[in-house]
């Protein structure tokens, strides 16, 4: 019997169907008319963002928050280009997502026709793989092909790139069963002799440190870490993109290490004689100076990326296989051992140096205070979404993180403007979970229209604008490291450079005022001025059934401490 | 920084776009490519890409085990000449 035919564009919705979508999200234009044609017949939810970069970042929110593939469709030129931060950000921590970008037909390929870009020569960079559709017959098997590589191996970002003939033309291709890569076969397993050697080094160590990252919250390994934690007493320090993966009300967390990490955590890295290294990848923000980092201490790294061994650290031993796997094998070879000693002298750093912060005048939030308010009112159970620069590394620290996929923030790239949007993709991914998305006010700028989505579905997620009324850690930096020339950072009025001076007939300080735009978008909005009022603002907001902002008028003096300067090493710690 | 000459063999499957990630992969961290050569294999799926780039040893380590991860990457050796 001649199987049915139906054009691409049925074929792809039908495969993006059976490889398990649920959301789609993205934006409509010329070259994926016939797929958004065919939309409204299926089974998955649609949600218009209103911007393509938004639409990849809501896209990537949901994967953090399930890890799930996101899934976002977007038409080609400016769809397709819109859609690069968004891929850049995923493609860096590790976050499966399938783009689908329209391209324009095959035969105007080249001959610079309307909106035609060379998306897979852009994305290519900034992307795990990319598929530039020749027919469409290949439609199903590439999306099939491209949901495996998102998933498998180092998760990542996969473009899609269909011309607009290939999604009009009729196939008969089915979606095959299985999927098989000739040349892709990235599962590894640990060897016995390195298992046996880790759990040698495991046993016999005296100031051991369990160092998680993405990767243990990818691999689904957070349990895993608090049972070896636990049953060899090690105390756990996390990354940025590792914080949830061990409950930092867990007397063994340090909460995260790096540059704004805790001095507890950076010193026990520092004087460990054995530092197990579970899905990091070692970035320069959280090693400091590479010829310092954990030199006296043997290195165990374990990674499902091959290439991330070696790639920044030295590891005495390197075992590339799934985290999980090596968790649960060496467990059971590991005995069980008290470390007081060790913790004790950890816990005397904790005294000596705590996260803490000052309140540097009477009558302004200190913009700490903020998170703590927020890990009240929400008593800690809640998905935080940041965006990127301060206030993120403030949720980093003053958030007690307890669950994995509970902390969603764009670690390797830093893409501010990923906060709004990732924090409705994450929302729309867990609806019985509240949602707190903690932004500044130069990030919020950046993809603020989004929250127009949060209305109109209905999102309770609740949007912290911290503003200090600059841009903050580039202000920080330029205190500490450019004779406080607040160059291009200074967003009021008050404070600027001569050479950015604003006309004096204007009759405010600061623009935009957040809540009159969210209340232009149709979300409730209270502003935030008087410490006192602080908690009852939040908690009133974080109630809100609909999408609600708050926006938080804080001491823009405040600086993000403990750091570590870039290039200095982890002795040159500053503290407040 | 002790650079030398290194060749790249790769063998990749014969698909648009492979070459243009490989290169990408060299190019983009600033190396120049010295010598290129690409062409079939008997099986006429598999096409061979002979690099010569000029990195030091730890590089073209980093570089090797990138282009293993990449998805139409078969099999990659290298040997210093």
């Amino acid at each position: 019997m001649k199987k049915e035919q139906r054009t691409g564009a049925q074929a792809l919705v039908e495969s993006l169907e059976k490889a398990g979508t649920e959301v789609l999200f993205g934006y409509p234009g010329g070259q994926v008319l016939d797929i958004f044609n065919h939309l409204p017949e299926s089974r998955m939810h649609f949600v218009l963002g209103r911007h393509e970069q938004g639409s990849t970042h809501m896209a990537d929110g949901y994967a953090r928050a399930t890890g799930r593939p996101g899934v976002c469709l977007v038409t080609s030129g400016p769809g397709a280009t819109n859609t690069i931060t968004g891929l850049a950000t995923a493609n860096v921590d590790g976050i499966p997502l399938i783009v689908i970008t329209g391209q324009v037909s095959l035969g105007l390929i080249g001959t610079d026709a309307f909106q035609e870009a060379d998306t897979t020569g852009i994305a290519r960079g900034v992307s795990k793989h990319c598929f530039l559709v020749k027919s469409a017959d290949e439609i199903p098997e590439i999306v099939a092909e491209a949901f495996y590589i998102a998933t498998h191996g180092k998760p990542g970002p996969v473009v899609i790139d269909i011309p607009k003939n290939c999604q009009q033309a009729l196939t008969s291709a089915q979606y095959p069963e299985r999927v098989s890569l000739r040349a892709y076969h990235p599962e590894s397993t640990a060897t016995t002799s390195q298992m046996n050697r880790l759990a040698k080094l495991i046993n016999e160590a005296k100031r051991p440190v369990l160092y998680a990252g993405g990767g243990v919250i990818s691999a689904g390994a957070a349990n895993d870490v608090a049972r070896l934690a636990h049953r060899a007493h090690i105390p756990v320090t996390t990354t940025l993109m590792g914080l949830g993966a061990f409950d930092e009300h867990d007397p063994l967390a340090l909460g995260m290490s790096g540059m704004h990490g805790s001095a507890a955590a950076n010193w026990a890295i520092r004087d460990a004689d054995l530092i197990l290294a579970l899905g990091v990848r070692f970035s320069d923000r959280v090693t400091a100076k590479i010829s310092e980092y954990a030199k006296n201490s043997t290195l165990v790294h374990v990674d499902c990326d091959p290439a991330s061994i070696n790639k920044n650290v030295r590891a005495d031993l390197g075992i590339v296989a799934d985290v999980k796997d090596v968790l649960t094998t060496v467990l059971s070879r590991v005995r069980e051992a008290d470390h007081s000693e060790w913790l004790a002298k950890i816990d005397g750093w904790r005294r000596k140096r705590p996260l803490a912060y000052r309140q540097m005048h009477r009558e302004v939030i200190m913009p700490q205070a903020v998170i703590e308010s927020i890990d009240r009112a929400t008593k800690g159970d809640a998905i935080v979404v940041t965006d990127v620069g301060q206030h993120q590394m403030w949720a980093a620290q003053f958030f007690r993180h307890s669950k994995s996929r509970h902390f969603i923030s764009s670690g390797g790239m830093g893409t501010m403007g990923f906060g709004i949007p990732a924090a409705i993709g994450a929302a729309i991914a867990r609806p019985e979970k509240k949602v707190v998305a903690v932004c500044g006010d130069g990030g919020a700028q950046m993809t603020f229209e989004e929250i127009v989505v949060a209305v109109e579905h209905r999102i309770p997620v609740t949007f912290v604008v911290i503003n200090n009324e600059c841009l903050g850690m580039v202000r920080q930096w330029q205190e500490l490291f450019y004779s406080k020339r607040y160059s291009g950072s200074i967003l009021s009025s008050k404070g600027r450079m001569a050479s950015e001076h604003m006309e004096d007939d204007l009759d405010y300080d600061y623009r935009p005022d957040f809540c009159r735009l969210a209340e232009a978008h149709g979300a409730k909005a209270w502003r935030v001025i008087d410490p006192a009022k602080l908690d009852a603002t939040i908690a009133k907001a974080v109630r809100c059934k609909g999408p609600s902002v708050v926006e938080a008028i804080v001491e823009p003096r405040a600086n993000v401490y403990p750091m570590i300067p870039g290039g200095k090493s982890v002795s040159e710690m500053v503290f407040d | 920084m002790n650079e030398k000459i290194h060749r790249l063999n790769c063998y990749v499957e014969n698909r648009p776009g492979v070459l243009a990630r490989i290169v990408g992969l060299i190019s983009g961290r600033g190396y120049n490519i010295q010598t290129l050569n690409v062409g079939p294999t008997e099986d006429g799926t598999v096409s061979r890409m002979r690099i010569d780039v000029l990195a030091t040893d730890r590089v073209i380590q980093q570089v090797i085990l990138q282009l293993r991860n990449q998805v139409n990457v078969i099999e990659v050796t290298s040997r210093r000449m």
